[in-house]
């Protein structure tokens, strides 16, 4: 087999190490882990046996939903007014099983007529937005293109 | 304790009041041990790296915040 400009090429079976089977299984596993570790923060590196980060994540998200909760930041639902209300939704959504933490964390509800509840809404975005990066990171861990 | 047992302790123990200064510092103090146990393998690795986003982290933030200081009044 030979490419365009004479080159040799490789069928999508040879160039590949690993049969098809394997591969869709990987992928199915990653799948798993990039779940689990959206659901529950740091369940998907404890999966691959990655303890330290599993600690780490679990405990990052769990800091920055206490603190921003007890800052009564903004956790947005899904009745949104605007886009920046669902995007804010979008990455409280990120936290997993945290959000509703942080929901029962706020019995007061949201205060952000004063500058602490605007830092804790940014406190719970931020929870949110590396709990998905966590989770990408699990899944690419999982299909082995990381370490 | 059950769960949500817990969840109330905390909820009971939470009422942060922090300056702007201390919300920044612990921002930056967390999501850099974050990343660097994220981005990097190697012990030494992580806290050089730990140091450096957290250096960045403050320098930039401070930064900022003094160049927004003149639109304050």
């Amino acid at each position: 087999m030979s490419g365009e400009e004479g080159l040799p090429v490789a069928s999508a079976e040879e160039a590949s190490p690993v049969p098809p089977s394997r591969e869709a299984r990987r992928e199915a596993i990653a799948f798993v882990v990039a779940a689990a570790s959206w659901l529950v923060p740091g369940l998907g590196h404890a999966l691959l046996k990655m303890w330290g980060r599993a600690v780490i994540c679990f405990l990052t998200v769990g800091v920055l939903v206490w603190v921003g909760a007890g800052m009564r930041g903004n956790l947005f639902n899904s009745r949104g007014n605007d886009a920046f209300d669902s995007l804010g939704y979008l990455a409280d959504l990120g936290t997993g099983g945290f959000y509703w933490v942080a929901k029962s964390l706020e019995k007061n509800g949201p205060d952000v007529s004063r500058a602490d509840g605007d830092y804790g809404t940014r406190f719970l975005a931020t929870a949110g937005v590396f709990n998905l990066l966590a989770a990408l990171h699990a899944y690419e861990v999982a299909r082995g293109h990381k370490v | 304790m059950t769960a949500w047992g817990l969840v109330g302790l905390l909820s009971a123990m939470i009422a942060v009041k922090l300056s702007h200064f201390q919300a920044l510092v612990l921002f930056a103090l967390v999501i850099s041990i974050a990343f660097g146990f994220l981005g990097r393998r190697r012990p030494m690795d992580r806290v050089k790296y730990i140091l450096w986003t957290l250096l960045l982290f403050l320098l930039i933030g401070v930064g900022i915040g003094w160049a927004m200081y003149p639109f304050s009044h």
